[in-house]
């Protein structure tokens, strides 16, 4: 048995090795673009079923943002909306057999928090200034500076160890019990499965929104409630 | 463990395309449409609060107008109970004018009947009274037409002032009117009687009148003296009339 922590390339582009996490992130993006296209093309404002759902979906994603970051959030919700909805088709592909989902696969989860990352980063900037955003990190005093910069790497570590550990262990232990134990054994675990990913989704999203909002600045009422998320799984 | 560089790097590219294509085909068409219905709500909700003010509006002015009404028909019923009050006061004073006039008119009308009722019945009994007298005279005998009023005609000329008493009988014979024609006794009697009054000499000149039933009469410019039934009938059929 191959090294389930290491990548094939399937085939190549050029020089670029494209692996099967890689192509099960287009195939999703694929449809979640094409499901896009076809759920806004004829919205009205007597909402369908598909638009209900949608604007349920938009309304609830603001109403967390607001309460998270205590801010506008329009200039949040296209990147924390797509992080949320990619990592949760990414999780439930697991049930399209043969389909390994593309966070099981550390670099999947790693480009994610890169990019949460990165947008913690830029936001930070863009709202604070360059000045502010590195002030940030002598809070509460200079001496903390070593810590927050520490603070700043592993809690994006944390964020890809917690993902990948989650999908990996579950993609593993329905691979062991399936090889074990015969074809209709894992069901209940790739229940649990759904439950793991939908949660899963839900905490890369909202972490990822705690680390913004604390980028940008904070209302003062979320700042407890921020850091008690940021300790949760 | 190994990180496969490439593969990190594809789904870095591929999360930022799918956030790019999900923020222009999901994202913003749904915040679109959201922002379109809140504002079709807001106004809605203006309309209608426009509507609610300008039907508050018109109920108000309404209500104003139905106020006015109300006051101008107060206003008008008023000036019509007082114009009606005018009315019958005025009836009433024109109906009260009437019949004082009438009450005027008629008490004028019964005094009137009264007193041609007292003057008929005055004529009537100083006509029965002379008629009466006549009788009864005629059922005295003559001397007591005259005789007994020669006494009476001479106090009654005493009670005149001098100075008519002074005049009389001087330029000529003092008229003397008799019920009957009197004997030459009689007129000696009478003459000595007035020239004792008038404390000189008279002369007479008597005629005879037998409307005076019985009884003397003195005639002179100036004054006249009566003694005579005929009088004294004509005073109580004054009387009489005078008392009703």
């Amino acid at each position: 048995m191959d090294n389930p922590l290491v990548l094939e390339p399937l085939f190549r582009l050029g020089p670029v090795p494209v692996t099967a996490p890689v192509v099960a992130t287009w195939a999703i993006m694929a449809g979640l673009a094409l499901f896009s296209v076809l759920a806004t093309r004829r919205l009205a404002l007597r909402p369908g079923r598909v638009q209900t759902v949608l604007e349920l979906f938009s309304a609830t994603l603001d109403g967390q943002i607001r309460a998270t970051m205590g801010r506008d959030p329009a200039p949040f919700r296209a990147l924390i909306g797509t992080i949320f909805l990619f990592v949760l088709a990414a999780n439930w592909s697991s049930l399209i057999p043969g389909v390994e989902p593309p966070t099981a696969a550390l670099e999947t989860d790693a480009a994610a928090a890169f990019v949460v990352f990165a947008a913690t980063t830029g936001y930070g900037i863009r709202y604070r200034g360059l000045g502010g955003y590195l002030r940030t990190f002598a809070e509460p005093s200079w001496v903390m500076i070593p810590l927050n910069i520490i603070e700043q790497v592993t809690r994006t570590v944390a964020l890809i160890v917690r993902l990948f550990g989650n999908v990996m262990s579950g993609v593993f232990v329905i691979g062991v019990v399936l090889s074990l134990a015969g074809l209709f054994v894992p069901i209940p675990l790739m229940a649990l499965d759904l439950l793991t990913g939908g949660v899963q989704a839900y905490i890369f999203a909202i972490l990822a929104t705690v680390f913004i909002g604390a980028a940008v600045g904070e209302s003062p009422s979320a700042a407890p409630r921020a850091k008690e998320e940021e300790q949760s799984p | 463990m190994s990180i496969d560089w490439w593969t990190l790097g594809l789904q870095a590219v591929n999360l930022l395309v799918l956030v790019w294509i999900l923020a222009r085909f999901l994202f913003r068409p749904v915040a679109r449409i959201l922002a379109e219905r809140r504002e079709a709500a807001a106004a809605v909700l203006a309309d209608a609060e426009a509507a609610r003010a300008a039907a508050e509006a018109a109920r108000q002015e309404a209500e104003a107008e139905t106020a006015a009404l109300k006051a101008r028909r107060e206003a008008l019923l008023a000036e019509a109970r007082e114009a009606a009050g005018r009315e019958a006061e005025a009836l009433r004073a024109e109906a009260r004018a009437g019949i004082g006039r009438e009450r005027a008119e008629a008490e004028a009308q019964i005094a009137r009947l009264r007193e041609s009722g007292q003057e008929e019945a005055a004529g009537a009994a100083a006509a029965l009274a002379a008629d009466i007298a006549r009788r009864l005279m005629g059922r005295l005998p003559d001397s007591a037409r005259a005789a007994g009023f020669a006494a009476g005609l001479a106090e009654a000329l005493a009670d005149l002032p001098e100075a008519t008493r002074a005049g009389l009988g001087v330029a000529a014979p003092l008229r003397i009117r008799a019920a009957r024609a009197l004997s030459e006794e009689e007129r000696r009697d009478l003459r000595d009687r007035l020239a004792a009054v008038l404390e000189r000499p008279v002369t007479l000149d008597v005629a005879e009148d037998p409307s005076l039933l019985a009884g003397l009469e003195l005639e002179a410019p100036g004054a006249v003296v009566r003694n005579h039934l005929k009088a004294d009938l004509g005073r109580i059929a004054s009387e009489l009339a005078r008392h009703g």
